[in-house]
């Protein structure tokens, strides 16, 4: 155990140090001055440049340049945006929580759909109610998400009127940034009215929830009742039901520990397609998230952004990666490697 | 020939024609295949069947509604755009663009991914064991992420764009072949081959790749449903094909703006990226279980 967790923490560790040395090499790639795109400060005056030269350690060797920003990324400095001027360290955490809270809630949201109708088909398997199920997340499964996040605003936001077209939370509320995550701010704002203002920001959230979810939800699905399936054809289930056990007993004493847990850390994992997804709908319905803001960077040129945001995002994908590995290690430990799952 | 064949038919079916049967059995991957047909004949044909240019543009009849719409024409079947320019048209050119590329990306995907997989499948030792760290940590990251910050790094445009993607759709197929490669290297054929005196690029050659290739074509259909969306989302987002070309992800961007008023605009070329791509699950799907029904047998 203590081998596998080394040896985990180990590709962890080196993953982390590749992402950081491509994102160093990233600003010599882009166009322009390399240390404008590792500082974002456009130099004026030729002492600016020597001085941020000194501070980069650009007069030393490569090997050098590279632990001193390391060293710069840990205190936290990670430059300036050049759209904005703010430190992008900053930008980027009033940025990336947007992001996971739309992400987390989604991913629970496709977890309570996904799994109990992926449960309903994998026991009736072969059977009408089978077939319906999978053929519907057939084409849940091939909708591209932002055609059917503007089929929703087409027709709940603009036709129905029922919800927001864009953006977290109504103008009429002013509430203070501290966490990034909006029910937690609202919660901790001295705000008169915290009730309607949840609601409001409830609703700001549901349709882009609703529109990750939804590709989600029928993989989530279909990794179940492929799951489901297989265990129900096991020997001891069979041994079970000549045990005299009833049906409900056998599904829920041996069917459900058994198709859930091999399952576990891919439905988890879900969550890094979840993420991608929402970068997209967030560019629709503007959400103040990691995405758009991403892409924002990416439309005017601001290479200190891209190398900046590029590092959060795929740290955040490894490190969520390597600790749902060891978390399932830990509940799991018979299982020797994780194994890719068939839907 | 054999004189007591105990197969009462002329000739014993090759695997493939078997998988063939089965996957014959299920109507509704039967189809699907029909419509992925009927969509690889449109992109093929479709410049020599549509009467307008995708980049005509006609201030005559902006945003004209499709058809069927009370004040619409025979002459624009699905109406035209916010320029004037046929719906129907640009969705077909559309179409060639999003799917044609999408295949040619997966083809190259699946060349690489092939010849890599193979190399780490029949090497052991370090050089295989540090490609298995990387392409675990890979395989868990969306492709689309992985193309997002490739185009970030390259910039916006189609070219780079095809890279991307063709660099985020490797990983797997190195995955699948060499897990495939390093089961097959355990069976007796192999090492039948292998005592003959055959090298390794015979051995991969002549005795892997033929039952590699259900395999791959199951694979292939994934990548492709996985390619489609993922080049029309960078085309949504502006990253991708860049704006005069008829792409559907950048025709779903352009219509955007007059989506209010002009909702075939968004609906025809959304729902055409939709079709393919469940057409393509379909027969994705069908393979697989035909796949599994023969191996059951």
């Amino acid at each position: 155990m203590t081998y596998y967790l080394l040896r985990r923490l180990n590709l962890l560790i080196f993953t982390l140090l590749v992402l950081c040395l491509a994102s160093f090499y990233l600003a010599f790639l882009f166009p322009g001055d390399e240390l404008t795109n590792l500082s974002g400060v456009r130099f004026s005056t030729e002492s600016e440049r020597l001085q941020s030269f000194e501070y980069y350690q650009f007069d030393q060797g490569a090997f050098l340049q590279f632990i001193r920003y390391l060293e710069l990324l840990w205190q936290g400095e990670w430059g300036i945006s050049f759209a904005s001027n703010e430190p992008l360290l900053q930008e980027i955490s009033t940025f990336l929580p947007a992001s996971i809270e739309l992400s987390a809630y989604a991913l629970i949201l496709s977890l309570l759909i996904g799994i109990p109708l992926g449960f309903i088909a994998g026991l009736n398997h072969n059977k009408l109610t089978d077939y319906t199920i999978f053929s519907v997340s057939l084409l849940g499964y091939s909708v591209p998400v932002f055609w059917l996040a503007l089929l929703f605003i087409i027709v709940f936001a603009l036709q129905l009127g029922w919800f927001p077209i864009s953006g977290r939370l109504s103008l009429l509320y002013d509430i203070p940034h501290q966490t990034g995550f909006i029910i937690l701010d609202i919660l901790r704002s001295d705000l008169a009215d915290k009730g309607e203002a949840i609601k409001d920001a409830m609703l700001h959230m549901l349709l882009p929830t609703l529109s990750i979810s939804i590709v989600t939800s029928t993989i989530i699905l279909r990794i179940t009742r492929r799951s489901v399936i297989e265990v129900m054809s096991q020997e001891y289930i069979k041994a079970a039901y000549t045990r005299g056990l009833n049906h409900s007993q056998v599904i829920f004493r041996h069917g459900i520990r058994n198709a859930i847990l091999p399952i576990m850390p891919q439905l988890a994992l879900q969550f890094t397609t979840l993420l991608t997804n929402a970068m997209i709908v967030e560019t629709i319905f503007s959400w103040p998230g990691i995405g758009n803001w991403l892409i924002q960077a990416i439309y005017q040129g601001d290479y200190p952004a891209i190398r900046a945001g590029m590092l959060a995002v795929a740290g955040l994908v490894v490190i969520f990666t390597v600790s749902i590995d060891i978390m399932h290690k830990l509940i799991d430990p018979k299982r020797l490697n994780r194994q890719r799952v068939k839907i | 020939m054999l004189k007591s064949s105990l197969y009462q038919e002329e000739q014993y079916p090759s695997p493939m024609s078997q998988t063939w049967q089965e996957f014959k059995k299920s109507h509704v991957a039967f189809v699907g295949l029909c419509a992925l047909i009927f969509f690889i004949v449109v992109i093929l044909v479709g410049p020599f069947v549509t009467p307008y240019s995708p980049v005509e543009q006609n201030t005559d009849a902006l945003l004209i509604p499709p058809a069927w719409a009370p004040n619409g024409g025979i002459s624009y079947m699905l109406g035209t755009d916010a320029l004037g320019r046929d719906v129907l048209t640009r969705v077909i050119y559309g179409s060639r663009v999003t799917f044609g590329i999408s295949i040619f990306l997966v083809l190259m995907a699946m060349l690489v991914g092939v010849f890599i997989g193979a190399f780490a499948g029949m090497n052991r030792g370090v050089r295989s064991s540090f490609l298995n760290h990387l392409l675990d940590s890979t395989m868990a990251i969306p492709t689309l992420l992985i193309a997002i910050i490739i185009v970030a790094i390259l910039g916006p445009g189609l070219v780079n764009s095809m890279w991307a993607i063709t660099l985020a759709l490797i990983p797997q197929f190195i995955h699948y072949t060499r897990d495939f490669v390093r089961a097959e290297m355990e069976k007796e054929y192999v090492i039948a081959a292998r005592l003959d005196g055959a090298s390794s690029m015979h051995i991969f050659i002549h005795s892997i790749l033929p039952n590699m290739i259900e395999m791959l074509v199951v694979q292939g259909t994934l990548a492709l449903s996985i390619a489609i969306l993922d080049i029309s989302a960078l085309g949504f987002l502006s990253l991708g094909v860049q704006a005069p070309v008829a792409e559907l992800g950048a025709m779903l961007s352009e219509g955007l703006d007059v989506a209010y008023i002009a909702p075939w605009s968004i609906a025809a070329p959304g729902a055409a990226i939709f079709l393919v791509i469940v057409s393509v699950n379909i027969v994705g799907d069908g393979l697989r279980s035909a796949l599994r029904n023969r191996l059951r047998h």
